[in-house]
């Protein structure tokens, strides 16, 4: 009964402006129902595995920055542990605190920047202002801090770059009080919004089974239903002692792992954040925060593979010192990367337009793709 | 596989609800609510955002009052750099300080904005300033040297303040 059309090929990028960067999709399509996709990525190599080899450990930190630049914090954390455990360096209380605050302010400025973009990508421009307005707060919390808006370069190895600004608890209590209603208004507004609901509900489908094939891991595979989260299974830093829950995708509105799901996941993974930062920023005890910054960062020889959780997923250093103070080898297991490869398997059989719903709910970032 | 595309729904959807207009007049309501909210956003060039003392704009060099530069052209930024952005070239000179830099330079469109020049520097003669925006139209432009780069002590003042209390 249906029509037999012929295939042709579509390419999606790269200055298309829902592929959240320079990524192309060549795409063969018959009529409007998708065959194939082939991602083509690379625009954005800044060779930074190569270039970390003639730098030294310090001078890597502002580079892992520009990996996930909507969540530089988070990829600060994730080296700075990794070189810290390869030297065994115990950190100080209150190092470890505000470095828990920050990375989870940064997971839900990233969220947001997730959740604002999808709905942009799919025709719904408001929560997304909304969203960057409420990012904007936390990048000012960050810039009263360490400085800078983006990349920040404010976790060093065995400390952090200078303290707290006296005004920093306070504000960041303001905006926690601040921020829930405005969540709860993007709730009524994008999340239970029947329009929305139908264009991403049944969509993509990630069942558990693939996801864990492909290696999937943040919250696109736990949107499929898998309780797994390195700050639990994992735990590194203090997570340990904070009380949250790690949300799963329960297919609400239509199957478990389906883009809806996706989204939805970050919504509650937000709250859960704001959870973490408000019992740290109650906790924070007082102390130095240079005293355990070494005089010169030389590491063992010897290797180390350390993971965190990063808001997109599993982030992992693979270091290898021959005890120099240039690595030898730095290896980045970027999430992004491994959740872009189950693209093609969630796109088959669906309609163009619902690759642009697909990819967003992936939520990548091509710096860290291409490194 | 091609069955995918069709969609199911959970249940489903009354009148109202399929007409979509109640989750118009939802989105619009909060719309609304928004204008007459206190603004957000600043009209840029006409309004200038003004920094804290932490922020980290572009890096200077410190002039001291009376003219001189405080760099003593040890040559220890230029080395830490991570983009290699920076050049000094020492010279000696009459002052007690003995060494200058004969040529200190900065390239604006390699230089990314880490903090380590003003964290290594023994003299405290650089550090970042609150400077944001950067324009040049070519390549040779965008080499700041000293003539760009010096600044006198009394404009940097708070920043030299904030690095005195948090390092
Ligand atoms: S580290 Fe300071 S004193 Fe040494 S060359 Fe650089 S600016 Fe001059
Ligand atoms: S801020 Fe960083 S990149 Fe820029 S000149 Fe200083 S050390 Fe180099």
């Amino acid at each position: 009964m249906a029509l037999k059309t012929e295939e042709m090929v579509l390419n999606m990028g790269p200055q298309h402006p829902s592929t959240h960067g320079v990524l192309r999709l060549e795409l063969v399509i018959e009529g409007e129902i998708i065959k194939n996709v082939t991602p083509h990525i690379g625009y954005l190599h800044r060779c930074f595995e190569k270039h970390c080899e003639v730098m030294t450990y310090p001078q890597i930190i502002p580079y892992t920055d520009r990996m996930d630049y909507l969540a530089s914090m988070c990829n600060e954390f994730g080296y700075v542990v990794a070189v810290e455990r390869l030297m065994g360096i115990e950190v100080p209380e209150r190092v470890e605190y505000i470095r828990v605050i920050m990375a989870e302010l940064q997971r839900i400025a990233s969220h947001l920047v997730a959740i604002g973009t999808y709905g942009a990508d799919i025709g719904a421009f408001t929560p997304f202002l909304f969203c960057f307005r409420d990012r904007e707060k936390i990048l000012n919390l960050f810039e009263i801090t360490c400085g800078a808006r983006l990349l920040y370069n404010y976790i060093w190895i065995g400390g952090v770059m200078h303290d707290l600004h006296p005004d920093f608890i306070r504000l960041t209590k303001e905006f926690i009080k601040e921020f829930r209603p405005n969540l709860k208004e993007l709730n009524d507004l994008l999340t239970f919004n029947q329009i929305f609901i139908d264009r991403t509900a049944n969509v993509g489908i990630l069942p558990a089974e693939t996801a864990i094939n492909y290696g999937i891991t943040g919250p696109n595979l736990r949107a499929s239903g898998v309780n797994w989260d390195l700050r639990i299974n994992d735990p590194y830093s203090i997570y340990d002692r904070f009380d949250f829950k790690i949300p799963v995708g329960k297919g609400e509105n239509g199957t478990v792992g389906d883009c809806w799901n996706r989204y939805y996941m970050r919504i509650l993974e937000m709250e859960e954040s704001l959870k973490i930062v408000e019992q740290a920023i109650n906790q924070i005890p007082d102390g130095d925060v240079s005293s355990a910054i070494p005089k010169r960062v030389k590491p063992p020889a010897g290797q180390i593979y350390s993971r965190v959780e990063n808001p997109r997923g599993e982030l992992g250093y693979f270091i290898v010192s021959d005890g120099s103070v240039n690595p030898t080898r730095i290896k980045v297991r970027a999430p992004s990367f491994v959740n872009m490869v189950v693209f093609g398997e969630l796109c088959k059989g669906h309609m163009v337009a619902d690759v642009v719903a697909i990819l967003g709910s992936i939520d990548i970032v091509l710096g860290e793709i291409d490194r | 596989m091609e069955q995918k595309s069709v969609k199911r729904r959970k249940k489903d959807l009354s009148f109202l609800e399929r007409i979509y207009i109640p989750e118009i007049l939802k989105g619009l309501s909060l719309t609304f609510k928004n204008m007459i909210r206190p603004k957000f956003t600043i009209e840029y060039p006409e309004e200038r955002f003004i920094p804290s003392a932490a922020y980290r704009g572009r890096p200077v060099l410190i002039e001291e009052n009376n003219g001189d530069e405080r760099c003593v052209a040890c040559g220890l930024c230029s080395r830490v750099c991570p983009a290699l952005a920076i050049e000094v070239q020492a010279a000696e000179t009459e002052r007690e300080q003995e060494r200058y830099p004969e040529k200190f330079e900065i390239n604006m469109l390699r230089c990314i904005f880490c903090g380590f020049c003003e964290e290594v520097c023994p003299e405290e003669a650089i550090v970042m300033s609150k400077d944001y925006d950067l324009t040049f139209s070519n390549r040779e432009e965008a080499i700041y040297g000293k003539d760009k780069l010096l600044v006198p002590v009394n404009q940097l003042q708070d920043r030299i303040d904030f690095l005195r209390k948090y390092k």
